[in-house]
């Protein structure tokens, strides 16, 4: 009964490997919209394959450890008539045990720094991108404001008179690199895009540069991912990845909704030389 | 175990709350609002749709996949769930605006039952048009704690979501406004408690031939007798006034193009803004700061007798809330940036508040300089863009991307 036990705990590290093993096959670990679960960004899938590369790394750990945990139980068991015996340690086995984990780690640590650089180091962003921001993205409780420059001209960090203005639903083109300024207008937000697999903090009185690539066209889940008062969970807006053409006439009907002034087309003719003042039609 | 004693069925199902001045109402005089409204609105779980509202509570839809379309009434029961969701931790299961989180707010969430609605693009006086509160569910308020929810919208099968919590949300704002006509029509019975107290004393003094009794079975007539029809035509008229925004002649529409803003409409445009006609700056202040000689009066509190002054000073809005003109250099638009949004709030005024409408003093020209003017203020006197003169969209620049 008492060997049921060693049995126990293996069984239970045994379900857990086989739930990572199967993980990736099932699309538990990232939500879906490509074909595969791949992310839809350059990017986010180097960002996954270091997700996969740390995750098989802390499989092997973890199936040894237990299985070492697994014998010793099953092994020295207690039993009548044997008594303890005592040891003072292994320098040797204290030295492996430190050295192996620190020269993983290193690696982890040398190995990303180019996916966190292209993600994070200015220097690195493309050029074009960088100079042109699409965007400037303003989080606030509870909503994400997005204002763009007008057509054809570039985003200045004071609002213009022509700035085109939505809420909840940014437009991005598709198959570049594009970088959007973050800002937050009160308290913590984070600007998560799961299926691009971005996320950054926007911190009030700070505009963080963002840049993220879209692969492919559709709409895509904008969340924010800090908890950031009792409205956080309907803090949520749309992405909207489109061609370049799309986008550029998405841009330009945005401009003639906001400057719409109203009259109505059958009016506008002839419109001008009506006296002022005269009866509503 | 105890801790989980609360949960289950044990929850009371919701309810609509009376307004406040309906408990001013002595128990015979309330007996009929109460039943009136159950009758006809009935409770968050057991809705009524009461036809005589133009509101499109959905039509029974046998063929529909979605079971719940079988049945008529289910653009209303889809909308309270929305609602319920999305809107009432501010705005109240009753709409009334005090909903829970809606004390931490300022401004505070909209009372619908009051039927007033600020943001609108019909003439002044009038009800929102079905559009326009749908804007206001699209784009949010900036400047308050109003979000957008243009996200309930979007995905397959979501398209009408909005519309569904507009019409739920007009249901709730004719319900409350109904029981609010009703509530005067009784008072004007006399049915006030404060009323019957002071009258049953001046019969004991002598000074009438009034009775406790007399005066209830006076009551008691007059609400046999007229309740009904004042049931009827409360609720007609409230009707009519929904149903008489949806006709394109309700709308506000410039008939004159924006004038250029150029530098000449924008001076023209401050000069009507500093004028003695026009007051605006009264209110907002000689640079539009909003911090006119206005804000600084105390006011009257309306319908008070004696009459009492607010605590503070400043201009109040319909709800009683303290409400501060627009800074108009801020570049916050509440109501919409759009050019003809900003003619709507000269030309219509702000229901509800302290801007008044000059549709009438001041012609289409000259709302258009002071449109102008309004938005050329944060940029310091730059002018805005003029659709015609918008700048064509940039081609498509093709981009070498060296980094992967």
């Amino acid at each position: 009964m008492r060997k049921a036990w060693s049995l126990f705990f293996l069984a239970a590290a045994v379900v857990a490997v086989a739930a990572c093993w199967a993980a990736p096959g099932m699309h538990w670990w990232f939500p879906q919209k490509s074909p595969g679960g791949h992310a839809v960004s350059p990017l986010g899938n180097q960002i996954d394959d270091l997700f996969y590369l740390i995750l098989v790394i802390t499989s092997v750990t973890f199936i040894g450890t237990q299985a070492m945990l697994a014998f010793v139980l099953w092994k020295y068991e207690a039993a009548p008539g044997r008594r303890s015996a005592f040891t003072h340690g292994s320098h040797s086995l204290e030295v492996i045990w430190s050295v192996v984990p620190a020269g993983i780690m290193l690696f982890i640590a040398l190995y990303q720094m180019d996916v966190w650089a292209r993600y994070r180091i200015q220097s690195r962003f493309d050029p074009y991108a960088f100079e042109h921001p699409i965007a400037e993205v303003t989080a606030r409780q509870f909503e994400w404001r997005i204002r763009y420059p007008a057509p054809g001209k570039t985003l200045q960090a004071k609002p213009q008179p022509d700035d085109l203005y939505t809420v909840n639903d940014f437009h991005i083109p598709l198959g570049r690199p594009v970088m959007f300024q973050l800002r937050s207008d009160d308290v913590l937000h984070s600007f998560f895009l799961p299926h691009h697999r971005v996320k950054q903090d926007a911190v009030p009185g700070m505009t963080i540069p963002v840049w993220f690539e879209s692969t492919q066209t559709g709409e895509f889940e904008l969340v924010c991912a800090e908890l950031c008062g009792w409205g956080h969970y309907k803090m949520r807006g749309q992405i909207t990845a489109q061609r370049e053409e799309e986008f550029q006439e998405y841009l330009k009907k945005l401009s003639q909704s906001q400057f719409d002034d109203g009259v109505l087309a059958a009016n506008a003719a002839g419109a001008q030389q009506a006296p002022a003042g005269e009866e509503k039609p | 175990m105890g801790l989980f004693a609360g949960c289950g069925d044990q929850h009371p199902s919701p309810r609509f709350a009376l307004n406040k001045k309906t408990l001013e109402l002595d128990k015979i005089a309330r007996e009929p609002i109460v039943k009136a409204l159950q009758e006809n609105f009935g409770e968050p779980n057991r809705l009524i749709a009461w036809q005589k509202f133009p509101f499109d509570y959905g039509v029974a839809d046998p063929k529909a996949a979605d079971a719940s379309r079988h049945e008529a009434g289910w653009r209303l029961k889809e909308g309270r769930e929305l609602y319920m969701r999305h809107c009432l931790h501010c705005h109240g299961v009753s709409g009334d605006g005090d909903g829970p989180t809606a004390r931490f707010l300022n401004p505070r969430p909209r009372d619908y039952r009051a039927g007033v609605f600020k943001f609108t693009s019909t003439l002044s006086g009038l009800k929102p048009s079905h559009d326009d509160l749908k804007r206001t569910l699209q784009n949010g308020i900036p400047g308050t704690t109003m979000p957008s929810f243009i996200v309930l919208e979007k995905g397959p099968g979501n398209e009408e979501n909005l519309d569904l919590i507009v019409d739920y949300v007009r249901w709730l704002s004719a319900r409350g406004e109904l029981e609010l006509k009703l509530v005067s029509e009784l008072a004007a019975m006399g049915g006030r408690k404060s009323e019957i107290e002071q009258r049953v004393a001046e019969g004991k003094k002598g000074e009438s031939s009034d009775t406790l009794e007399s005066i209830m079975a006076d009551l008691k007539k007059s609400i046999a007798d007229g309740f009904a029809d004042a049931l009827q035509e409360s609720a007609s008229d409230l009707a009519d006034s929904w149903a008489r925004v949806e006709q394109p002649e309700s709308v506000v529409r410039p008939k004159v193009k924006r004038t250029r803003p150029d530098q000449e409409s924008i001076k023209r445009g401050r000069a009507i803004f500093l004028s003695k006609e026009a007051k605006c700056a009264d209110c907002h202040g000689p640079a539009g700061l909003g911090n006119g000689s206005l804000t600084e009066d105390f006011w009257d509190i309306p319908n008070t007798n004696p009459v009492q002054k607010y605590k503070r000073p400043g201009l109040h809005d319909a709800w009683g809330e303290p409400q501060m003109p627009r800074n108009l250099t801020s570049g916050v638009y509440r109501g919409g940036r759009r050019p003809v949004d900003l003619y709507r709030r000269v030309f219509a005024g702000i229901k509800g508040t302290q801007m008044p409408a000059f549709g009438t003093v001041l012609n289409d020209a000259q709302i258009w300089d002071v449109v102008n003017y309004a938005m050329s203020l944060p940029f310091h006197g730059e002018q805005s863009p003029y659709p015609e003169e918008a700048p064509e969209a940039a081609p498509a620049k093709k981009v070498a991307s060296s980094q992967h």
